[in-house]
């Protein structure tokens, strides 16, 4: 006698959007490797002058009556981690059919957002830097303005993905584990950015 | 109008009411379908092939006497930068993608692409990017353009064209991802393996070129101090259009030899394992993109200087030799293997593929500095080689899919025809410009070289080389027009479906 053979488990289902969502994350990293690779590049070919300490020589990349406001820095890449939090709260929550806590979740993260969006916009108003007849100034604005479009594309993610659930499209789980990857990638990227443009300077 | 006797109009009416022209239009100008917006690719690919062979005839005869130049010195400059903008984004990239956009669901039994309105919005922004462009160019706005504001819608341009290709690299990459119907990855079609892999190469090197039109934009508007203005556009942008960089864009290509060859000769491939490893070795070529630059052999001074400079000239311009040689060579495995037969799709796909060979050969050549060919037109006529040789391998794919996406096969032996025409064409567009790069011809310039002796006929030779190419493109569309409207051919090609 044999054996009834097994019926086959469910198909194992590659969700669209999120291999779609891992490409752009991808072409967003190199988006902003490459603009970083070129800032260290103009760092490194840039002039010498004596430092304040009149002795030693350092780069002469950022000027002298430039301050970078590390505190706004800082505060937008910890702003990151509590973004990145509430997305993944919102993928937990979805998993246990919780639509109110997802729609929270989305929410905050979207304003979270808002908060970088606007963090930023305060850094530019304090660094008060005008573009003149500087590599600096020029890259400076560059780099963090596509930095910011690379944060407002995130902040619709989050929107578009907190009206679905709103609409009932809550156990589309794909879209929200989607959307917290972006989060990552893009709190990676910034985290790059911040470490070479606000840190290392 | 005819009317049925319920009173509702007949079907033909009604049918004949859906295929109006206006209907037509509109359904074409708002179809997700990957037949209809993989075509409109590979038109508008052709209309560009258009432009690139008349701009390589005017040059070629432009060049023809050095001390007397047909097109102004100003132009001149940007007329050579259109060119290869022509080539790579109006020619090569979307040919290829356009191939895959229009065949990958057929090739995985699929009914559509994954995100085909994604798909179908690159579709649209590459035209819209494209024709800017050419604006621009036409507005005295191309590197090394006078008018600002042209040289600003130049940008603009080009950053949507470079967006508009990695949309669809997306589109493509989660069809071939997500819509296998069950099958591993290594089992696919290798050309559906060859768009995943060029789709990937697309994602991860186009934005980098992104980020560099980004800087140079914004340098150019305000103080145009770091990045030099419009004279240098093409310093920091070039690498896009050179090798080996353009071997991204034709991978698929590799795949349309690679499918083409075993169901030409009726059997397997033998190492099927190796052709997507050969075909995967393409990718190699991210590193080099990455980094921004050509990196040429030159012997140091000490062991270790001279290991310093190979390394990379062997990563960056040895390696990615391997794609299309493995490729080539196990094709001619498995034709042995086989039953084989000449084929439309396989003359043509054995010729395009060699051609691109032949282009990456010259390209790690060029980049040998004993050789001293940097600078020369012999650049020039290796992305012709690839660029043609992709076409060829366009005709081949076409000639490969067209039973199964538009269930109307296309006659073999006409096609063979064309790609031997195609062949002889970019043989003559090419090769004259490696002899006179070794002659030391200037590439970018119509005057103030020596065009005495054998310069001046390879000039001429390369020029009708280009018109030549335009006869054999015009042929292939007249066939592929013709083969619509006449009898059904036999699809030799044809694959058996799934049960």
């Amino acid at each position: 006698m044999t054996a009834p053979a097994l019926t086959a488990g469910p198909t194992r289902r590659t969700s669209t959007v999120f291999v779609a969502t891992a490409f752009v994350a991808a072409g967003a990293s190199m988006l902003m490797g490459s603009m970083l690779a070129m800032w260290l590049d103009f760092r490194a070919k840039a002039p010498t002058r004596v430092a304040s300490d009149g002795v030693s020589l350092i780069k002469d990349w950022l000027k002298r009556d430039v301050a970078i406001p590390e505190v706004a820095a800082t505060t937008l890449m910890i702003t990151f981690v509590i973004a990145c939090v509430m997305a993944q709260w919102a993928v937990y929550s979805a998993r246990r059919g919780d639509k109110s806590h997802t729609t929270l979740a989305l929410a905050i993260t979207m304003f979270t957002g808002l908060a970088i969006i606007n963090a930023q916009i305060a850094l530019w108003m304090q660094i008060d830097l005008v573009l003149r007849n500087d590599a600096y100034e020029t890259m400076f604005y560059a780099i963090t303005g596509t930095m910011m479009a690379i944060i407002v594309s995130a902040v619709v993610y989050s929107f578009v993905a907190m009206f679905r659930v709103l609409a009932g499209r809550g156990a589309d789980h794909d879209v929200l584990r989607a959307h917290a990857l972006y989060w990552y990638a893009v709190s990676g990227m910034f985290a790059a950015l911040w470490f070479v443009v606000y840190v290392q300077k | 109008m005819s009317i049925s006797v319920s009173g509702a109009p007949s079907a033909t009416t009604a049918q004949r009411a859906a295929n109006s022209p206006v209907q037509r239009v509109t359904g074409w100008l708002t179809t997700i379908h990957h037949a209809t917006i993989g075509a409109s690719l590979l038109v508008a690919s052709a209309l560009w092939l258009l432009v690139a062979t008349v701009i390589g005839v005017v040059l070629g005869f432009d060049r023809l006497d050095a001390s007397s130049a047909v097109v102004d010195a100003g132009a001149l400059t940007q007329l050579f930068s259109l060119h290869r903008f022509a080539l790579v984004f109006g020619v090569a990239a979307p040919a290829m993608l356009g191939l895959v956009v229009w065949s990958l669901p057929a090739q995985l039994h699929a009914a559509n692409l994954s995100l085909s309105r994604l798909a179908a919005f690159g579709w649209w922004s590459w035209l819209v990017g494209s024709v800017t462009v050419l604006v621009s160019y036409l507005g005295n706005g191309g590197p090394g353009g006078g008018d600002a504001q042209y040289v600003e819608t130049y940008l603009l341009g080009l950053g949507i064209v470079l967006v508009a290709l990695a949309l669809i690299a997306v589109s493509v990459a989660a069809t071939v991802l997500t819509r296998r119907n069950g099958r591993a990855l290594s089992d696919v079609p290798v050309g559906a393996f060859a768009a995943l892999v060029t789709a990937l190469g697309v994602v991860l090197t186009l934005p980098v070129a992104l980020g560099t039109i980004i800087y140079v934009w914004l340098d150019y508007v305000n103080a145009r101090v770091a990045f030099g203005g419009a004279d240098l556009i093409d310093t920091w942008l070039g690498w896009v259009t050179r090798e080996p960089h353009t071997l991204l864009v034709v991978v698929p290509a590799l795949g349309v030899l690679a499918d083409a060859v075993v169901r030409t000769a009726r059997g397997r491939q033998p190492l099927r394992g190796v052709v997507l490893i050969g075909v995967g070795i393409s990718l190699s070529v991210v590193a080099s993109s990455a980094t921004q630059q050509a990196h040429v052999f030159a012997l140091g001074d000490t062991p270790t200087g001279t290991l310093q400079s190979l390394v990379p000239y062997a990563l960056f311009n040895l390696v990615p030799l391997l794609a299309p040689l493995v490729v080539v060579l196990l094709s001619l495995l498995a034709l042995r293997a086989g039953t084989p037969g000449i084929s439309g799709a396989f003359v043509a796909a054995f010729l395009g593929v060699g051609m691109i060979f032949t282009g990456l050969v010259g390209s790690a050549a060029m980049h040998l500095d004993a050789l001293g060919l940097v600078g020369t037109v012999f650049g020039e006529a290796t992305l012709v080689y690839v660029v043609y040789g992709a076409v060829l391998a366009a005709i081949g794919g076409i000639t490969l899919h067209a039973g199964s996406v538009t269930g109307r096969a296309l006659p073999d032996g006409k096609v063979v025809l064309i790609a031997l025409l195609g062949f002889v064409a970019t043989v003559l567009a090419s090769l004259p410009h490696y002899v006179a790069g070794f002659l030391d011809q200037p590439a970018n310039v119509a005057s103030g070289f020596d065009d005495s002796g054998l310069v001046g006929v390879t000039n001429v030779i390369v020029a009708l080389g280009h018109l030549l190419m335009l006869v054999a493109m015009l042929g292939f569309v007249g066939l592929v027009v013709t083969s619509r409207r006449g009898d059904a051919v036999t699809d030799r090609y044809r694959v058996e479906q799934p049960a």
